[in-house]
């Protein structure tokens, strides 16, 4: 009784809040002035169509990498957690029927080839690297208990691919402004598939880093060991 | 007349994507709710995408195409929920007096595995 | 065929709104796995709350390509910066959900239970 009174007064209260923000809150008729020189900019400076890829890779490029390192983190923290019992056999769960599977043969290639599109067209159309590297973990999901495809793989290339990401940014040191600049390949031509610096190259290794982790992270659920008992309490 | 009918469809699908946020508080087990869910949304996705075919034609191919796409991957994704509902054991509400899987294993074992 | 409210003020507060029965839905509920499931909708409706104040009337996407020039990029263009970071927040929201569901885990395999009364031993 209590709890449901004081949920209901921290609900009434926050709903008040909330209300004087909408209520003061009116739409703009304008950009406002960070957003005219990002739209103005960006295919000034990078050659790059798309703004919003331009200030997650380049302009905020350092916030990525942290994003970046706090999926690997977590994919190891979940290793740790939910833990694989030892001895699990990779097919441990049963087997997932015959309409699965003939679905996962069709939707496996049309869902992969519509994650490697949205990767790679990160720079000119909607999409990037985390949008595509979703897509694609959702289709090993849907294919993991027929197709047994190795985990082990996913995580050295998820790996492979932070290290050539940090390796992105200090060749940016080395041969243009500074850490994460994506100017030390050619410009290109405005537009065309091969442009904007390096923007598609760490586009494209920023997406294989997180469907390798997201694929890792769904595994680790599947074999979660539920039986194991804790360590006893040190005395 | 055309931005109208679109409309119209968009707020029937509407509809029945809230009868199926309904239908899942309301339906007793995991099984029921499974299915209302999935047949529920598909129908109201599959509409909402008809009526914004009807508003702007120009998008109706790519549109049809991806009308196509959930009508495949659906079904696929709610069959492999509720098969992983059933091998670990979710209970059944009382109401429900056939368990065909049941019967189709038992089958089996008792053909010795043909 | 305008009429009422700007577009934008509705998602604006139908992402409070979320974030509202979310919070509800933590507090609540004794499942474990209910109170994930309302954690992920307070993150969904942030999301859609920073996302709507980046509207620009009569805006379309921040992309220049044939169908927004670069002329006129400055006038027809919606806000990017919310949509960078919402970016980001999804990201980071999908990362808590799997670490809170492996604590779920853990939770079952200690107590045998989803319940969070299981927990109280350690409150005073």
């Amino acid at each position: 009784m209590m709890r449901r009174l004081s949920v209901a007064l921290i609900a009434l209260l926050l709903a008040l809040v909330f209300w004087r923000l909408v209520a003061g809150y009116s739409e703009q008729q304008t950009l406002r002035p960070l957003a005219v020189w990002y739209v103005t900019h960006a295919p000034l400076d990078f050659g790059v169509p798309n703004v919003v890829t331009g200030i997650l890779i380049a302009w905020r490029g350092f916030d990525t990498l942290g994003e970046v390192a706090v999926l690997f983190m977590v994919a190891a923290s979940v290793s740790m957690l939910a833990g694989v019992a030892r001895g699990t056999p990779a097919a441990a769960s049963g087997s997932p029927g015959e309409i699965v599977q003939v679905g996962a043969q069709v939707l496996l290639p049309l869902i992969v080839t519509f994650g490697a599109y949205v990767i790679v067209n990160g720079h000119l159309s909607a999409g990037g690297g985390f949008q595509g590297g979703a897509i694609v973990a959702s289709g090993t999901m849907l294919a993991r208990p027929h197709a047994a495809l190795d985990v082990d793989a996913f995580g050295v290339a998820e790996s492979v691919a932070g290290v050539l990401y940090v390796l992105a940014g200090v060749l940016g040191i080395v041969l243009a402004g500074g850490f994460l600049d994506p100017r030390f390949l050619p410009r290109g031509q405005f537009g065309a598939f091969f442009s904007a610096g390096a923007i598609p190259l760490i586009s494209t290794l920023l997406g294989i880093k997180v469907g390798a982790e997201l694929s890792v992270v769904i595994d680790r659920f599947r074999l979660a060991d539920v039986a194991r008992k804790p360590a006893p309490p040190s005395p | 007349m055309r931005e109208l009918t679109g409309s119209f469809f968009i707020l029937a699908g509407a509809i029945f994507l809230f009868s199926a946020g309904f239908g899942l508080l309301r339906m007793p087990d995991a099984y029921t709710r499974i299915q209302a869910g999935t047949k529920a949304t598909t129908l109201g996705n599959v509409l909402v995408l008809a009526g914004v075919a009807i508003d702007q034609p120009h998008w109706a191919p790519r549109l049809a195409l991806v009308i196509g796409f959930v009508l495949l991957s659906n079904p696929v994704s709610s069959h492999a929920l509720s098969r992983a509902a059933w091998l670990a054991h979710t209970p059944m509400t009382p109401a429900t007096v056939i368990d065909a899987l049941a019967d189709e294993k038992r089958r089996d074992a008792a053909d010795g595995r043909t | 065929m305008t009429t009422g409210l700007p577009i934008s003020t509705v998602f604006f507060a139908t992402g409070l709104a979320l974030a509202l029965i979310g919070l509800c839905a933590i507090l609540t509920h004794r499942n474990v796995l209910r109170i994930v499931i309302g954690f992920t909708v307070v993150d969904t409706g942030l999301n859609i709350a920073i996302v709507a104040t980046g509207y620009v009337r009569g805006g379309t996407a921040p992309i220049i390509d044939a169908g927004l020039s670069r002329a006129n990029a400055v006038t027809h263009a919606v806000d990017p910066v919310p949509s960078a970071l919402v970016v980001t927040a999804i990201v980071i929201g999908l990362s808590v959900t799997a670490m809170m569901l492996a604590f779920a885990i853990r939770l079952f395999a200690a107590k045998k239970t989803l319940s969070i009364d299981a927990l109280t031993d350690s409150k005073w």
